[in-house]
This record gives C-alpha cells, sequence and structure tokens, in this order.
C-alpha cells in the first residue's frame, strides 16, 4: 500500500501524525534543517485525502512560519512533495500565516503603490488595535516594537485566501492570526475535520523578544491545541548545541531560555523528531541523521510508530530509531537505514 | 528540442507555477528577459545569480557558481585580522563596476573610495601565458573543465550571449593595490548608523527599505556589512538580542520581498561574538550562507622560510576556510555532496586574488619543511637552507 509515492515508506511512520490527538516536536540545526521534513507532513496531511482508514483522515494545515516566507514553502511543497498550495488554499485546506514578511520589518510602502513611494517612515498607523492590546507585556527598544504593536495582526486575508501574515510580536495578535487562520479553513469530510497546525521557528520570537519567557510560548502552543479543530501541533525548534545552555559554563539568558522552550515542549509532545548531521562529519551521500523519540511515559495510550500493531509491545522504534537521510538536488529525499547499501 | 545548445543554461523565471498567482509577494516579478548586467541563472535551477566578487567563493556556493539574489552571507572572522574585509570590498566593488547599487552600512565615503579596482593588463598577460600553458593539452580536452577555469577568468557568461560583449563579465578581477573610480554620482550608498541609545537598527533597516523602495524596479542592490556589532562602529546596546536579531530578521524579509533584486554580505568579528554564543547562532540561521575565516597565527619564522624558498608557486595558505551554510542548498535540506562542505578549505589572499582552495600539505614537502623547521629550531638560525640539504 503505497500511499503517496512522493513519501519514502521508511519515512512514512515518521510523518504520520498519530492518531490521538498530540503535540509534536521537530527540532532542528544550523547545517541539518527540517524544511524537507515539514514539506513531508504537508504532503502526508494534505495529500492523502482518500486513505482516510489509514491516515487517520486527510487533515487540513495551517502553517506558521517566522522564518521562511510562502514563495519558499510554495516551491518547496511542490518540487518536494508534488502539493499544490495555491489550489489547496483556494480548496480551503490550507492557510499561510506569514510570521516573516512583517513582522520586523517595518510596514511600508506597497511596491505596486508607486503614488507614495517613499512615505514610508512616517505612515505608520497610530490607531492600535482594540483586540490584541498585549496583557502580556511584550516590549522592545524603544522604537522599535511601537509600530509593531500598533499594528493589526491581520490583513488582507479578503484578497488572498489562506495568507494571513503577522505583524506583532504579541502572542494574543498571533493566536487572533492563528485563529482566524483555522477559522477559514473548510472542513473537507464530515467526518474528519481536523487540523494540523505547523509552528515554524516559533523560537525566533523567544530570542528576540524581551520579556517573552519560555512558558508563555509553551502554553502558547497548548491553547493552540486546545482549539476545536485542532488536532496536532507540530512545532520547530532550533536545538543546536551552541544555542542550548548545556554547552556553555556561563550561558546566556537566550541559551536558558531557549533550553528551555525545547525541553519544555519535547516533554509536552508524544513525539519528537530530530534532524542533524552525521556525527562522524559530512559524508557524500548522507544528509544528515533524523532521531525520532516517542514519549509515552506522559501521554498513555499514544501509539506513535506502527500504529497498526495497536497497544503491544512494539519495535524497538518505540525507544527511539534513528534514519538517514539525504536530500538530493531535485528536492526528492532517499531515507534508508544505517548501515544500509548506499548505492542503490 | 534535442538541436539546442547543451552548454546553455535554460533561464528559467524562478515565478514559473502552474497558476498565474504568487499573490503573497507583491514585489515578485519574473526575472526580466533581457539579462540585468552582472547576474546570470544559475546551472542548477536557473534562479538568478549574482557575483560576489570573488571567483572562488561563487565556485563553492553549491554549484549555483555565484550568489543567488535574495540571499544573504554572513562572514566571520576569528582575530584581529581583516581578510573578511578584502571579500567585503571585492563584493561591493563588483557591484559597482555592474552598476549596482551598493549600499554599505557605518562606514564613511573613505572606504567607497579604497575600493580595489580592476586589474586590467596584468591580467591579460597572465591569460596569454595561460593559453599558452593550454597550448600542450589536447584539444578536444580543452572544453572539459572549464567551468572553473572560466569562471576564474571572469570570461563571458555563456547565457547571456555574446552580443553583450563586455558588459557580460560576470566576475571581474580586481587589484587591492588599485584603486576603483567611482562612477559619476553617487554609485556606493552610505548608511550611517545612528547614535542613539536603543537599537540603530530599525533606522538602517528603514533606510535601506527607503533607497530600495526609490529606485527604478529591475535594479539590482548589494548590502555590504562591514563588522557588524563590532563596538568601533555599533553603539554598546546593539549586541543584544533583541536589537540585532530583529534587524537581522528584518532583512531577510527584505532579502525575500526582493528575490531578484537584493543580496547582502556581512562581516562578523567572531573573537567578540564567538560562534559558540546563542546570539551568533541566531544570527546564522538568520542567514542564507555562514562562512568562518580563522587566518593562522603570524609566524616569522614562517615567513621567513617562505620568502627564502619562494620557488613554488602557489602562495601558502593565510588561514582555514569554513563553510556551515550555504544558500539555497541548507534551507532545503541538503547535506554532503556538495563542493566545501566538509572538507578542509583553506585561503590565500593575495593583491588580486582571494582564493578558497583545499587544504592539503604535499606529503613530501610537507615532512621536508616540517624537518627543516625542527632543524631550524634546534640550531638557530643559521641554518643551511634547502639546497645544501637536498644535495
Amino acid at each position: 500500500m503505497p500511499p503517496t509515492s512522493r513519501i519514502p515508506p521508511l519515512l512514512q511512520p515518521f510523518v504520520r501524525t498519530p492518531k490521538n490527538e498530540s503535540l509534536l516536536l521537530l527540532t532542528s540545526t544550523l547545517d541539518a534543517s527540517a524544511n524537507w521534513l515539514l514539506t513531508r507532513f504537508l504532503c502526508d496531511a494534505l495529500g492523502s485525502g482518500q486513505k482516510d482508514n489509514d491516515n487517520g483522515g486527510a487533515k487540513n494545515v495551517v502553517l506558521v512560519s517566522w522564518m521562511r516566507d510562502y514563495e519558499f514553502w510554495r516551491q518547496e511543497a511542490r518540487k518536494g512533495s508534488g502539493l499544490d498550495l495555491v489550489g489547496l488554499r483556494t480548496q480551503g485546506r490550507f492557510a499561510f500565516v506569514d510570521g516573516l514578511s512583517s513582522l520586523f520589518l517595518p510596514a511600508d510602502e506597497d511596491a505596486a503603490d508607486p503614488q507614495r513611494p517613499r512615505s514610508l517612515p512616517a505612515a505608520q498607523p497610530g490607531v492600535p488595535s482594540t483586540k490584541g492590546l498585549p496583557t502580556l507585556p511584550v516590549r522592545g527598544p524603544p522604537g522599535r516594537t511601537a509600530p509593531a504593536t500598533a499594528q493589526a495582526a491581520l490583513r488582507a486575508p479578503a484578497s488572498h485566501p489562506g495568507l494571513y501574515a503577522l505583524s506583532s510580536t504579541s502572542i494574543d495578535q498571533i493566536k487572533t492570526a492563528i485563529t482566524a487562520a483555522i477559522a477559514s479553513l473548510r472542513p473537507t469530510t464530515a467526518a474528519a475535520t481536523r487540523t494540523l497546525i505547523i509552528l515554524d521557528n516559533p523560537d525566533i520570537l523567544l530570542a528576540s523578544v524581551p520579556g517573552l519567557t519560555p512558558a508563555a510560548l509553551t502554553s502558547f502552543f497548548l491553547d493552540l491545541h486546545t482549539q476545536a479543530t485542532v488536532s496536532h501541533v507540530l512545532v520547530h525548534l532550533q536545538s543546536d548545541l551552541a544555542l542550548l545552555a548545556t554547552t556553555a559554563e556561563k550561558p546566556s539568558p537566550l541559551q536558558i531560555a531557549q533550553q528551555n522552550l525545547v525541553v519544555k515542549t519535547a516533554h509536552m509532545s508524544a513525539k519528537v523528531l530530530g534532524v542533524r548531521v552525521l556525527d562522524t562529519g559530512v559524508a557524500r551521500d548522507v544528509s544528515g541523521v533524523l532521531r525520532v523519540t516517542a514519549n509515552r511515559e506522559s501521554w498513555a495510550g499514544i501509539a506513535t510508530l506502527g500504529e497498526e500493531e495497536g497497544g503491544a509491545v512494539q519495535a524497538p522504534e518505540e525507544a527511539g530509531s534513528e534514519v538517514l537521510y539525504k536530500v538530493n538536488g531535485d528536492g526528492s529525499v532517499r531515507v534508508f537505514e544505517r548501515g544500509a547499501d548506499v548505492a542503490v | 528540442m534535442a538541436f539546442r545548445k547543451r552548454n546553455v543554461a535554460l533561464a528559467r523565471s524562478p515565478a514559473e507555477s502552474p497558476a498565474a498567482e504568487a499573490p503573497s509577494s507583491p514585489a515578485f516579478h519574473p526575472a526580466p528577459a533581457a539579462p540585468t548586467p552582472g547576474t546570470r541563472p544559475s546551472p542548477i535551477d536557473g534562479r538568478p545569480t549574482t557575483s560576489t566578487g570573488t571567483p572562488s567563493l561563487d565556485s563553492i556556493l553549491a554549484g549555483h557558481a555565484g550568489l543567488p539574489l535574495g540571499s544573504s552571507i554572513l562572514i566571520g572572522e576569528s582575530g584581529t585580522t581583516d581578510y573578511a574585509g578584502a571579500l567585503l570590498r571585492f563584493y561591493a566593488a563588483e557591484g559597482v563596476v555592474q552598476g549596482h547599487r551598493v549600499h554599505v552600512v557605518g562606514m564613511g565615503e573613505v572606504w567607497g573610495r579604497e575600493l580595489p579596482g580592476i586589474a586590467e593588463e596584468k591580467d591579460k598577460r597572465r591569460e596569454g601565458k595561460e593559453r599558452a600553458e593550454k597550448m600542450k593539452i589536447a584539444w578536444r580536452y580543452e572544453g572539459l573543465g572549464a567551468h572553473g577555469s572560466s569562471r576564474e577568468r571572469g570570461s563571458p557568461a555563456p547565457s547571456t550571449g555574446d552580443a553583450a560583449g563586455e558588459a557580460a563579465v560576470f566576475c571581474h578581477t580586481f587589484d587591492l593595490a588599485r584603486r576603483l573610480t567611482l562612477p559619476v554620482g553617487s554609485a556606493i550608498d552610505y548608511i550611517p548608523i545612528p547614535r542613539t541609545t536603543g537599537s540603530p537598527f530599525a533606522e538602517i533597516l528603514k533606510n535601506l527599505q527607503k533607497q530600495i523602495a526609490k529606485s527604478p524596479p529591475g535594479s539590482i542592490h548589494r548590502l555590504v556589512i562591514p563588522s557588524l556589532l563590532s563596538p568601533a562602529l555599533y553603539p554598546p546596546g546593539a549586541s543584544h538580542p533583541s536589537a540585532v536579531l530583529p534587524f537581522l530578521h528584518g532583512l531577510r524579509a527584505l532579502l525575500r520581498k526582493y528575490p531578484t533584486g537584493l543580496t547582502a554580505v556581512i562581516t562578523l568579528p567572531l573573537t567578540l561574538y564567538p560562534r559558540s554564543s546563542g546570539v551568533v547562532r541566531w544570527m546564522e540561521i538568520l542567514s542564507d550562507g555562514v562562512f568562518e575565516l580563522s587566518p593562522f597565527p603570524y609566524s616569522h619564522l614562517e615567513s621567513l622560510a617562505t620568502s627564502a624558498g619562494t620557488t613554488k608557486d602557489e602562495e601558502r595558505p593565510q588561514g582555514m576556510f569554513a563553510a556551515h551554510k550555504l544558500p539555497v542548498f541548507h534551507e532545503r535540506g541538503g547535506g554532503g555532496s556538495t563542493e566545501g562542505l566538509g572538507e578542509d578549505l583553506a585561503f590565500t589572499l593575495s593583491r588580486r586574488k582571494f582564493v578558497v582552495a583545499k587544504f592539503s600539505l604535499p606529503p613530501l614537502e610537507g615532512d621536508t619543511e616540517a624537518q627543516e623547521a625542527a632543524v631550524r629550531e634546534a640550531a638557530g638560525n643559521a641554518m643551511p637552507r634547502k639546497q645544501d640539504l637536498e644535495f
């Protein structure tokens, strides 16, 4: 039963969201990025609508990306997994929340608007939106975040269906935007109106917004998860050693906060996927290592890998398994066991 | 189709997509049909690239043979040397020569006046010499391996066609000892660092944004940020994560907003901001390409040894060059299998070029030199030279 030819069979259990509603964590590092894996998640959730029994139903997806723009995801999804995000957006199955374009870049003139090309610095609408006045005091250095918080978090969903942009670092406003994005999705079938939320690098907020605590972020994840139609929340965080406090003898607040966030999220997650480079150095035919760890302690009854076997004692995968992967130039990916014949 | 010239890269614009859409970024235009000076499509996926001004740096950018437009490079350098500054100068000079708009953050006009000029007559001579050498090679192999070497000599980009002639040079050779004559008008835009107590970056970003918005569509911009966060240039609060990270995030957004019109090269003093710190790692994550220069410590003895034994052609490498992240390539998730990753690279800066090459010591020579050095150290400076040892 090859569900989707775009996902290698060995990778299938990794990108399959668990049956039960759960939080998932995906970590990556500087030189082993996990974007290819995120597009596989997209593919698995969006692409295989015909296999409801196996997949737990196709899901709607809200992708919130703080590091990459929509254009990147559109191309990667098309190249790597054959997904047409534009079509899915108009169908109401996919929504994208852009946390890159206008989060810290001061809202500017429209490039398409030639009338007022240089009026951008003073053209901030000074009207604060009433709904999202931060209960959480999110503050930046003076002069930087003042315009950002004064802006509505939503922008122009009418002209571009399924596209939202964040222009504020306030958790409340982000939540509002994501909720709006979720609400804009149309249920696919009556039975399976489940939504997967992918948060791509929310930790940049933690690093760059003073006053934001890891606890605020984790409760934000949980908040999203408790929304009615949301079944899974996949969080993508950076787990570089340099970002974690364990390696430094005098860790900076940034490192402490990041470690706090990663560890907390890992404990909350039903499944932790980690992408890293080979420990032994760079190899020609291996891009990196994908490790999955199932967390069965805190969330009883969550079967992760090999769900078909029911609750029986599962293969060693349960404790955690590793595979190697190689991302090819054309966007396809090959996943193989350690020591497998890579020349195939 | 079968008669298409095979060495012509297909100039696909990255915007071609099934639906006529791309509504997300209103500023996103497909690459113009007429070749913009100083750009050429990548041989891998056809996205427009521009030269960094350093041929060997172009060649290790994951096969794109240039810096993809809309991406940034962060070059960290440890120690007190300024090799990265030379790279920046080549990058800026290339931009000036190609008619791109160059924006320099935090430097005065002196910096612009000291940009290296184009190396000319010597270059011709060298080319002649190379051609003479090539005569020894059978003619049929001449075309092979020309990709790298043609880049080396700055030959016309294959796709732009010969009609463009002079304008089609992708990467010029610069001479650090010469001075570039800047064209009339302001070829370089100097963005000052505001002396504020808060974060200076919002102002810089706004300034840059204004400049780009002002320029005619289709123009290419290069952003040069020398020694970011250096205390000599930036106020003390700048290195706080909440100041510099939003700046780089905003810059990343700006680069994505102009995917065919903006590139950036940033240098960072690694001694002050080590790579093991969290801020620097975030800065690297926010950049598209990350390189690290680790110059060798200067040794008086070694410099004597090289000056005495100048028979060797190649210069002694001046430091190690590490590629931690490559534009486009890493974003897609790849590791391995590309030039420059996982190999020991060393750089050599001379008057005319910044060469990044594989670092290797020839075993035999290395051995004798090591012996020499050991003997010399044992017996002081008055040791016989190589000739005496060899015969």
